[in-house]
């Protein structure tokens, strides 16, 4: 192999990309809901919009079109992040959380086209098991995964872009360099004919650190960018042994049954639980009481009997049920978060507020008793 | 390709994968590295996404805005532009983000019997006055810029 070639397709410890995925799935399925979801009623407003991109300026999005396609995508990405991931799902996670900011220039917010870079990066990751990752032994599983090292290389774009327009203006440019640079490295440290950079490489998790730490940045990317350089940058025994300790119990129960019993006389069962499973969970939005809400989990249910396919019948195994109840945990998870949180009250004071500023009453009236309602 | 169901632990790739992936990650390594160069031909400045020029969020003051439009029988009405769109596009069109001037003079042409729309941003800063005009039927508003004396 060329130099060039060595770097893109040379060994990764595999409980990287595993845990990079569901980290990053289950964070933005959260933040979706807490600091997206409350800007919706900025949507619609006097049918006037403007998106990041020419092709989608004659659509106006409303409310409810916002807010379900952040409900769709984040009970999806969680149910990813809970058990296996799919690739149809997380193409559909990334449609979906890329067409929920660039609707509209009103999420303008930086993070979030990185965060769809990294969708982008996700879509090509190997969807690993738990048991793929993290064998028994404790020896970690290698693997070439050029995508976890495009995702690294994107990292460190970022960080370059960041480094070099601070440079142009005279500012301190060499803690993002560093940042950049470190990327660059750590991308490699699990190469058994690189040992050095084993014992260089978590050094360097410092500088991310304490770029994130101590620069202004908007919403969650400080969380979002410390959490990776954590999986990133660990020592591989330590993320190995991180990652079969938080796996313990999903490994446990399926290395506990055996995959190939109770066969045909149960397929049947196994999928009429599925189909009701589909049709239930859904339904937890009802008690959201925001709208698209309702419709955003019914897609993902539909998106989820699509990404299931065939396996639902003809799969005479234990995974369709896993699935559902992957779907079941993301609805339940809106739920509790968005009926615990200041979700819905910053939702309906802000739509409250712009309504009596444009002189509508009637909008402003009702938006004041749903805040009254949820406040907190 | 791999496929979209579990797999297990990938195994190294062949010469010809390893070609097309190569060719994959050019191509997006590629985008990425020029779309923040786009930055430098944007004829608005305050245009700062997807360049990472700035983690945070855009932090431009806004100006004093007043719009008015012209009718055909010449008659001159002013529009409050709180009263239209929400304050966070307000606060674009004070900041004089083109975009987003453009599309608002151009939905107020789309009232009947509208001949011109006109916008102006005065900021205390060294933005000075702008005036954009936008005759409706046309794209783009013409600017004119008057620089603050100090």
């Amino acid at each position: 192999m060329k130099p060039l070639e060595r770097y893109w397709f040379g060994d990764v410890a595999l409980a990287r990309p595993y845990l990079l995925l569901r980290f990053v799935l289950a964070l933005l399925a959260f933040d979706t809901w807490l600091n997206m979801m409350p800007q919706g009623a900025k949507y619609g407003v006097g049918a006037f919009n403007v998106a990041h991109f020419p092709w989608f300026d004659t659509f106006i999005p409303s409310s409810a079109f916002y807010l379900g396609v952040l409900a769709f995508t984040g009970v999806l990405a969680l149910s990813q992040a809970l058990y296996r991931p799919h690739r149809i799902a997380i193409v559909l996670v990334a449609a979906g959380y890329t067409l929920g900011w660039s609707c509209s220039l009103l999420d303008s917010v930086p993070y979030h086209y990185l965060l769809t870079l990294y969708l982008v990066c996700f879509v090509f990751f190997p969807m690993l098991s738990a048991r793929a990752a993290f064998s028994r032994s404790d020896r970690a599983p290698r693997g070439s995964i050029a995508p976890y090292v495009l995702f690294c290389v994107t990292t460190a774009i970022v960080y370059f872009y960041v480094a070099a327009w601070a440079a142009a203006e005279g500012q301190s440019y060499w803690l993002p360099m560093a940042c950049c640079a470190a990327y660059l490295i750590a991308s490699m440290q699990d190469r058994a004919e690189l040992p050095a950079l084993r014992m260089v490489a978590p050094v360097l998790m410092a500088a991310p650190v304490a770029f994130h730490l101590f620069a202004p940045q908007q919403g969650w990317l400080p969380i979002y960018m410390i959490g990776i350089a954590f999986v990133v940058f660990m020592p591989t025994p330590w993320i190995h042994s991180v990652g079969r300790t938080l796996t313990q119990p999903a490994r446990s129960l399926v290395e506990g049954r055996s995959e190939e019993d109770g066969t045909d006389e149960r397929a049947a069962q196994v999928f009429y639980m599925s189909l009701v499973g589909l049709v239930v969970a859904p339904m937890v939005s009802m008690f959201v009481d925001m709208p698209g809400v309702k419709t955003g989990c019914t897609l993902t249910a539909i998106a989820m009997l699509f990404v299931m396919g065939r396996q639902l019948y003809f799969t005479p195994r234990w995974r369709p049920v896993w699935r559902v109840a992957s779907l079941f945990g993301g609805c339940l998870a809106l739920w509790i978060t968005v009926t615990t949180s200041t979700t819905r009250f910053d939702y309906y004071r802000e739509g409250a507020l712009d309504a009596d500023r444009r002189g509508d009453h009637d909008a402003a009236m009702m938006f004041r008793e749903k805040a009254d309602r949820y406040a907190p | 390709m791999a496929s979209s169901e579990t797999e297990p632990p990938p195994a190294h790739p062949s010469p010809k994968a390893r070609r097309r992936t190569g060719a994959l990650i050019a191509a997006f390594v590629g985008l990425q590295f020029l779309i923040p160069l786009t930055y430098l031909t944007r004829e608005d400045t305050g245009d700062e996404r997807f360049t990472w020029r700035s983690l945070n969020a855009p932090t431009a003051p806004s100006c004093e805005t007043s719009a008015s439009l012209e009718r055909f029988d010449g008659q001159r009405e002013a529009i409050s532009l709180q009263k239209l769109i929400h304050q966070d596009w307000v606060d674009y069109v004070g900041q004089g983000r083109r975009a987003v001037v453009d599309a608002f003079l151009r939905k107020q042409c789309e009232a009947d019997g509208v001949l011109q729309v006109e916008l102006v941003n005065r900021c205390d800063d060294e933005r000075g006055t702008r005036e954009y005009n936008l005759r409706c039927g046309g794209e783009r508003a013409h600017e004119t810029v008057r620089t603050a004396t100090r």
